[in-house]
């Protein structure tokens, strides 16, 4: 059977009613009689009552004691469906970061769970602060013990930025392209580039291909860039955020394009 | 608030996922565009649908830049590319929970937090083996079956059942199962404690690594590097040994491994 062309009638059912959406979420929450949902929601009594009726005929909810209950697995739909719905509010919200932008070289998983990105913050250069999206970069680096980052490009203050944490007894893990591999490497101070690499502080691995993604992961922050359809970065946004999801997400995202660097 | 004003900010709330799902059209417009550019000819032989209908559809999904044209073919935008795919996992998410619908409906998901159930698509290939009144132990058998041929197995214990102790005991001694990572709330560990055998063949095992959580578990889950499957309790407390969720492809042991991960 093809799944994909099949937006079955369970999705339709539930996404074409606000109400029913709206009922669900609170049910979701605690289990609940008509009159409670009423208050709760401020929507008319008859038309909650109506869709309650609905929602039991097709075995989503069930009546226990007086009050409704969420079954399970209606439940994980209408999570799943929330899940989608905020996806597309995090493609609403970001849309100047996202649209006429390459998502080439973004994993299909971190695609999929493109909603771990909801608490981040898109930082957009303005007229009066032109290197603000590298600057904040740059703090975050600066801040770090570890730090792990794919580069496309060379910004001629990396090589310093590298060395700092390097010098701090931390480590560096970095994805570039083959064409800036040795010009960054040789840029790093020479004894503490070969201090690093014998300690295994710092690994620098070359992207054979053109790389098409902006990625740094620090202590405490992610952050991402992209690439536009034309091709040149752009280099006035850059989505950042601090939380563990978003964490997650670069780090699967860097082990995705690191599985790519030929050995 | 209103009626008519709780019925706009509802309409407002759940906009962005009603206008895609509900409409045949453009939801099957988008995912005959995932799988590549297609001409108007094309889409129409697919959709089987006259120009008129789909054209109509092609043009609102290009107003909401989810699509574009270029020659004469009909691409995704980088924002329909995200909503799609995450459509497709939508859609997929719903079809593995219906493929085991009676598993789903009958259990506490409690245990399986959130964030792990948005990606139940990963389990799409699972099928459930139940018992039987003619076999009660059908269930209880396959998972022996399965964890007999493991070297290593990772499981979430959430009960003290002696038999399954009695069984993993002696695949250690087999030296089949070379290691055993058990994680067990404090309750379980005390029972096993008490346990004189089990503490010599268990806890004082080298091979046998036991981790012990402040938390009730709800899971009883188990995974190697070819398998993974899971039971489940009923909503009224009670552990339910009769139906087991088996998978054996790596996007399912990929999910047993996030929700382990979690505990």
């Amino acid at each position: 059977m093809d799944i994909k062309n099949n937006i079955n009638n369970d999705i339709k059912f539930l996404a074409k009613s606000e109400i029913r959406l709206k009922i669900l979420s609170e049910l979701d929450k605690h289990p609940d009689n008509v009159r409670g949902l009423v208050k709760k929601t401020s929507i008319a009594y008859s038309s909650v009552s109506s869709n309650i009726g609905k929602l039991e005929n097709h075995n989503y909810i069930t009546k226990i004691e007086n009050k409704y209950h969420i079954n399970p697995m209606t439940q994980v739909y209408f999570k799943t469906l929330m899940d989608f719905k905020n996806s597309v509010e995090l493609v609403n919200t970001y849309d100047a970061f996202w649209n006429k932008h390459n998502l080439n070289q973004l994993s299909i998983t971190s695609v999929k769970r493109i909603t771990d990105l909801k608490n981040s913050e898109l930082i957009e250069t303005t007229p009066i602060d032109i290197y603000k999206t590298h600057n904040t970069i740059k703090n975050q680096i600066m801040d770090s013990k570890n730090v792990r980052a794919i580069f496309p490009y060379l910004h001629p203050e990396y090589p310093n930025l590298i060395e700092g944490v390097l010098k701090n007894d931390g480590s560096v893990e970095l994805i570039v392209p083959k064409s800036i591999f040795k010009e960054l490497l040789f840029r790093v101070n020479n004894d503490v580039r070969r201090k690093a690499i014998r300690d295994k502080k710092l690994r620098v691995y070359s992207f054979e291909k053109d790389l098409n993604l902006y990625l740094t992961i620090c202590d405490e922050n992610m952050s991402l860039g992209l690439f536009k359809n034309d091709g040149s970065f752009d280099q006035n946004r850059v989505l950042v955020s601090n939380d563990k999801q978003s964490y997650n997400w670069a780090e699967e995202l860097f082990n995705h394009v690191k599985k790519q660097v030929k050995k | 608030m209103s009626t008519v004003e709780t019925k706009k900010e509802l309409i407002k709330e759940f906009s962005g996922v009603k206008y895609i799902l509900t409409s045949g059209m453009r939801s099957k417009l988008l995912l005959a565009i995932y799988d590549g550019p297609k001409n108007l000819d094309e889409l129409r032989n697919e959709l089987k649908k006259p120009s008129a209908t789909i054209l109509h559809g092609l043009k609102e999904l290009e107003n909401i830049n989810l699509i574009r044209k270029v020659q004469k073919y009909y691409e995704l935008t980088s924002n329909g590319f995200l909503l799609t795919t995450n459509m497709v996992k939508l859609i997929e998410n719903w079809y593995a929970l219906n493929k085991n619908k009676v598993f789903w409906n009958s259990h506490d998901l409690e245990g399986i937090p959130d964030d792990v159930l948005k990606d139940v698509y990963l389990l799409k290939n699972a099928e459930y083996v139940a018992s039987t009144t003619s076999d009660l132990s059908n269930a209880f058998n396959a998972y022996i079956r399965l964890i007999s041929k493991a070297k290593k197995l990772k499981i979430i214990f959430p009960i003290y059942s002696e038999n399954h102790f009695k069984h993993l005991i002696k695949l250690l001694n087999d030296k089949k199962l070379k290691k055993l990572e058990m994680v067990v709330s404090e309750e379980i560990l005390k029972s096993i404690e008490e346990n004189k055998l089990l503490k010599k063949e268990l806890i004082n095992n080298k091979k046998v690594k036991i981790r012990c959580v402040e938390r009730k578990l709800k899971v009883f889950l188990t995974y190697s590097e070819d398998f993974m499957s899971l039971t489940l309790f009923f909503k009224d407390g009670h552990y339910d040994d009769s139906q087991i969720l088996i998978a054996k492809d790596k996007n399912a042991i990929k999910w047993a491994k996030m929700l382990e991960k979690l505990y």
